[in-house]
């Protein structure tokens, strides 16, 4: 009848009775089990995953990662001693102290933007805006490069994400839809929507899940049944590429919808203990979903913290910063340590790597309002678990920190060494929206090969 | 949002069995009032469209697939040039219109409606400012759509519209508040600028690309490797725009000299003088700006590259390909499919003072653009040979819009205002536009996971699909004057996929609407219209 070899649509009419209501426990012990036991835990094959920390307005090294005690830049942060000796980090973040031997600190990123918009979509894709080339984010890349196309979860989650400013920066531009993140718990796309500090529990559920009010299971399967006769004849009339995508976005959907899968968000299943741990607020949950969903072969999950919502600077503080850095880094803390512990106690840690970084640093001087502004030229990223040699620094910033005095390390750079770490060729080339080969990480780039392990 | 409505009163005025029931006279379908020559001369040059075409066929024993049917056209060419589906009446009068040519005069009302406007503003804007998550051209886009729909409204020549685009002055007056300049409320292409970040790299890179149809951005850098543009000719060209100098965007001072022709070649200390892109000296006036001499040599009816650039992007935009193709990329390696065709085109439009409706008219009216697009799979050497209409996806715009009309929505919000920082207040064509980000491989597109669980699950559908909150379906169901099942199934065919169901899917639904209750049946199948692949694409 279709004479077609898109997967998509080799999905018979009884597999898509199969995805119905009655048979969900049927699909969901052939389907979904069997892929969660090729990935489970320690399983040499297993592949790598990512899980992005998006410090939204850019964070200030100066007092997270990278402190200058006694210099009149330093602030009035004090550093503590972490789990390696020598290495020592804010007073504010003592329970990621603990981890530091899986974690390398990145002391000399320089780059050159300074502008929100732009810097985002410089950090997120590896290059800056140019006419009509759309570069994908890198959660799209790796989906991309790690996703599996039957997947029943979706191969790039963003969490809580900000895309006020760029929203070029969270898309899959020329990787195309089947790339595009699925996003819960948005944030900040109106300043008039205030996010109120215990709606978390609502905000990271998938939109349109659920079928709308008065349709029940069964008038979805009749629904859907329509649905898939008026598809499939179309199909068989229209050969090609549009007619299957339709379908399979469908598909992916309907099983999203009825699988198991959709259980992956659902975060009440977690002991209360462990929830506590994480920090009851948006991106502590948020976190415990990222483990959630990597733990289920999701390649690539992010999570913002900093949303520009509701008049919040997010780590943008050009104001008041040192209360600013200490609530943050209260909610930061634990929700990443208590990720670190987790993943490590499932046999994840291994196989996941932790990304911590923000579209740029902030100023070592310190201005009239006690806070710090825009500061591309010497600041600090993280990378953790997965893939990477933990507990060293790479780079050094100058007493003052206004300059890299070493090892400056540069976009692409950085970006290649998240490949390498993810087992991704970072010059391996995608066809363009323009028709041009774009390498998923320009050719410039000196992966920081002493930070792989 | 709860701010939206449904209205079924114009979408149902329906003539069952061609008794008329009209509360609101459709307008009737006549030709345009422009000039007969100007409608002539577009079916001359439709006439001679098909032959070049159905030339290659002969000479390479391919056989077109066969016309459009009356509702494949009417829908295809109502997206096309309208931006939108169809209305329910609109489908039924043209299926039942006696008048043979009842196509050609369907184009003529169309472009001149006010949806062409509308819809071609979409178009031209996505082009030339491609949403690139720039936030000044962002904040500006309203305006920069507000100086296109004027454009358009009047039918200005594409020559002007690309000239007042190139010549726009820009420097900053003395003692002005720069967000005077960007907060006065105008229509201005300024957002054209801003997303060039007004730098002459930019603007070189995007005006040839957009208004020469040549790809110059990797002669900024290296020369091309694979056409015969060097690094050298790159910076010459962007010398035109020497004379552009910003600090920060357009929010701060800009400064604009007229006079300046020059250009260093960024990373080496040479500097080059301002050439065309054929490597003519330019006819400098005194007291000309380098932008201005630069505006008349592109749109000048002599330039090789502007008519032809124009008309392949506009055939690419109706045929879902161009007769070049990629678009931008014209050089030894890539030639035109036709590139007789394309010459006959770019002169014609040339002639006709770069009439964007006269061209547009003269596609749509040929035999080619109305071949059907149903068959069986081809490759993509036969795609370029355009024996079949390829299935195009529809533009985020055209996807929220057809859908309002099948549902009868009507959007009393803010819509497309802008708010604070340019951010536009959610609406639910606001949520549609966002979630079905703009595609640029219109014949390749796909379908996100997110996007359809928005139409199948969202409020918009839902509310439009359900029997209590839906005018649509209330007006379906409660209509005295449609008796059967059969009519009321097909009147929801007809408000979606503007077309009557075959008979073999109106026995299946009857055969449905049999084992349930007739409102929820009826609701199914309107639902399982509205998020079918038929609905979702251009075909």
């Amino acid at each position: 009848m279709i004479g077609s070899p898109h997967p998509a649509l080799r999905v018979s009419r009884r597999d898509w009775l199969r995805l119905s209501a009655a048979g969900v426990v049927a699909y969901s012990m052939s389907g979904w089990l069997e892929s969660m036991a090729a990935d489970a835990a320690g399983h040499p094959q297993r592949r790598r995953s990512c899980i992005l920390l998006w410090m939204n307005g850019g964070p200030s090294q100066m007092d997270t990662f990278d402190l200058k005690p006694g210099h009149a830049n330093g602030g009035t942060f004090r550093e503590i001693a972490t789990s390696v000796p020598g290495i020592k980090i804010s007073e504010h973040l003592p329970k990621i102290a603990r981890s530091m031997d899986r974690m390398a600190i990145i002391r000399s990123m320089k780059t050159k933007e300074g502008d929100h918009g732009r810097a985002a979509y410089l950090l997120r894709t590896g290059y800056l805006p140019l006419g009509s080339l759309e570069y994908p984010t890198l959660g799209s890349l790796v989906s991309k490069e790690l996703g599996k196309e039957q997947a029943e979860l979706p191969n790039f989650v963003s969490i809580a994400p900000s895309r006020l400013l760029s929203p070029a920066a969270y898309g899959s531009g020329f990787l195309g839809p089947s790339h595009a993140p699925l996003i819960v718990g948005e944030t900040g796309y109106s300043f008039a929507q205030p996010q109120a500090a215990n709606n978390y529990q609502e905000k990271l559920k998938v939109q349109d899940l659920a079928s709308p009010a008065g349709v029940g299971p069964r008038r979805f399967d009749g629904r859907i049944d329509l649905l898939q006769n008026l598809d499939q004849d179309f199909a068989s009339r229209h050969p090609g590429g549009a007619p299957q995508s339709h379908v399979a976005a469908y598909e992916r959907a309907v099983r999203l919808m009825r699988m198991a899968a959709a259980r992956a968000f659902n975060i009440d299943e977690e002991a209360p203990a462990l929830r506590d741990a994480y920090g009851r607020n948006l991106f502590g949950q948020g976190c415990l979903l990222a483990r959630r969903l990597v733990e289920r072969g999701v390649p690539f999950v992010e999570v913002t913290l900093g949303a520009f919502d509701a008049g919040m600077q997010g780590w943008d503080t050009h104001q008041q910063n040192f209360d600013a850095v200490r609530r943050l880094s209260e909610v930061l803390d634990p929700a990443w340590a208590t990720l670190m512990d987790d993943l490590r106690s499932r046999g994840l840690l291994d196989s996941t790597l932790i990304v911590w970084m923000g579209e740029f640093g902030r100023t070592p001087m310190i201005n009239q309002q006690a806070g710090r502004d825009h500061f591309p030229n010497a600041w600090t990223t993280v990378l953790a678990g997965g893939g990477i040699r933990g507990g060293q620094v790479i780079g050094r910033t100058s007493p003052d920190g206004t300059k890299v005095e070493e090892r400056p390390v540069t976009v692409p750079d950085f970006l290649a060494t998240i490949c390498r770490a993810l087992g991704i060729d970072p010059l391996k080339q995608n066809q363009s929206n323009i028709g041009r080969p774009i390498r998923i990480v320009d050719k410039v780039a000196k992966p920081i090969v002493e930070l792989l392990s | 949002m709860g701010r939206y409505r449904y209205e079924a009163v114009g979408l149902l005025i329906v003539t069952v069995a061609s008794v008329s029931l009209h509360a609101v006279p459709p307008p009737p379908i006549k030709p345009s009032d422009k000039s007969a020559d100007s409608a002539h001369d577009a079916q001359a040059l439709a006439t001679r469209i098909d032959q070049l075409i159905a030339e290659r066929w002969s000479s390479r024993g391919i056989v077109p697939a066969p016309p459009a049917d009356d509702s494949e056209f009417l829908r295809r060419v109502s997206l096309d040039l309208g931006g939108k589906i169809p209305r329910v009446w609109e489908v039924r009068e043209f299926l039942n219109h006696p008048r043979p040519d009842k196509r050609e005069r369907l184009v003529a009302r169309l472009l001149d409606g006010p949806d062409y406007a509308r819809h071609f503003t979409d178009f031209w804007r996505a082009l030339f400012v491609p949403d690139s998550g720039e936030e000044q051209s962002r904040f500006l886009l309203p305006r920069f759509e507000a100086w296109l729909r004027q454009r358009l409204q009047d039918n200005i020549g594409y020559d002007r519209l690309v000239r007042d685009l190139l010549i726009l002055p820009l420097a900053t007056p003395r003692n002005q508040n720069v967000f005077f300049r960007i907060n006065q409320g105008q229509p201005t292409p300024l957002a054209f600028y801003a997303a060039n970040e007004l730098k002459p790299e930019n603007l070189g890179a995007s005006t040839s690309r957009l208004f020469l149809g040549v790809k110059l951005e990797c002669a900024q850098c290296h020369d091309h490797p694979f056409a015969k543009w060097s690094r050298k000719q790159f910076w010459q060209y962007a010398a035109f725009f020497s004379g552009l100098k910003a600090q920060s965007g357009i929010y701060g001072p800009v400064e604009d000299k007229a006079d300046r022709r020059e250009i260093q070649i960024t990373g080496t200390n040479k500097t080059v003088q301002a050439r065309m892109l054929d490597g003519t000296q330019p006819a400098w006036k005194p007291g000309v700006s380098a932008r201005v001499t630069l505006a008349e040599w592109i749109t000048n009816p002599d330039n090789p590259f502007f008519a032809r650039a124009a008309v392949n992007r506009i055939w690419a935009q109706f045929f879902g390909i161009g007769l070049i193709e990629p678009v931008d990329e014209p050089s030894d390696q890539n030639p035109a499919s036709h590139p007789e065709l394309l010459d006959e085109l770019a002169h014609q439009f040339a002639a006709h003072q770069f009439d964007l409706k006269f061209l547009i008219r003269a596609i749509t009216t040929s035999r080619t653009y109305q071949s059907s697009s149903v068959g069986a799979s081809s490759s993509p050497e036969e795609r370029r040979l355009f024996s079949r209409m390829s299935v195009k996806g529809l533009s985020p715009e055209q996807l929220f819009d057809s859908l309002a009309q099948a549902t009868g929505y009507r959007d009393f919000g803010r819509g497309n205002q802008p708010g604070f920082f340019g951010v536009v207040e959610p609406s639910p064509r606001r949520e549609f536009l966002t979630r079905f980000a703009s595609q640029d491989k219109r014949t390749q597109p796909q379908t996100s996971i997110l996007q359809a669980l928005l139409l199948m699950n969202g409020k918009f559908v839902a509310d439009a699909t359900s029997v209590d909150k839906s005018e649509l379906l209330a007006a379906v169901i409660d209509a005295p004057f449609l008796g059967e099942p059969t009519e009321r199934i097909e009147t929801c065919y007809l408000a979606t996929l503007s077309r009557k169901p075959r008979p073999d899917e109106l026995a299946r639904l009857l055969q449905y609407m049999q084992r349930k209750e007739t409102k929820a049946a009826l609701a199914d199948v309107y639902w399982s219209l509205l998020n079918s692949s038929e609905f979702m694409l251009n075909h």
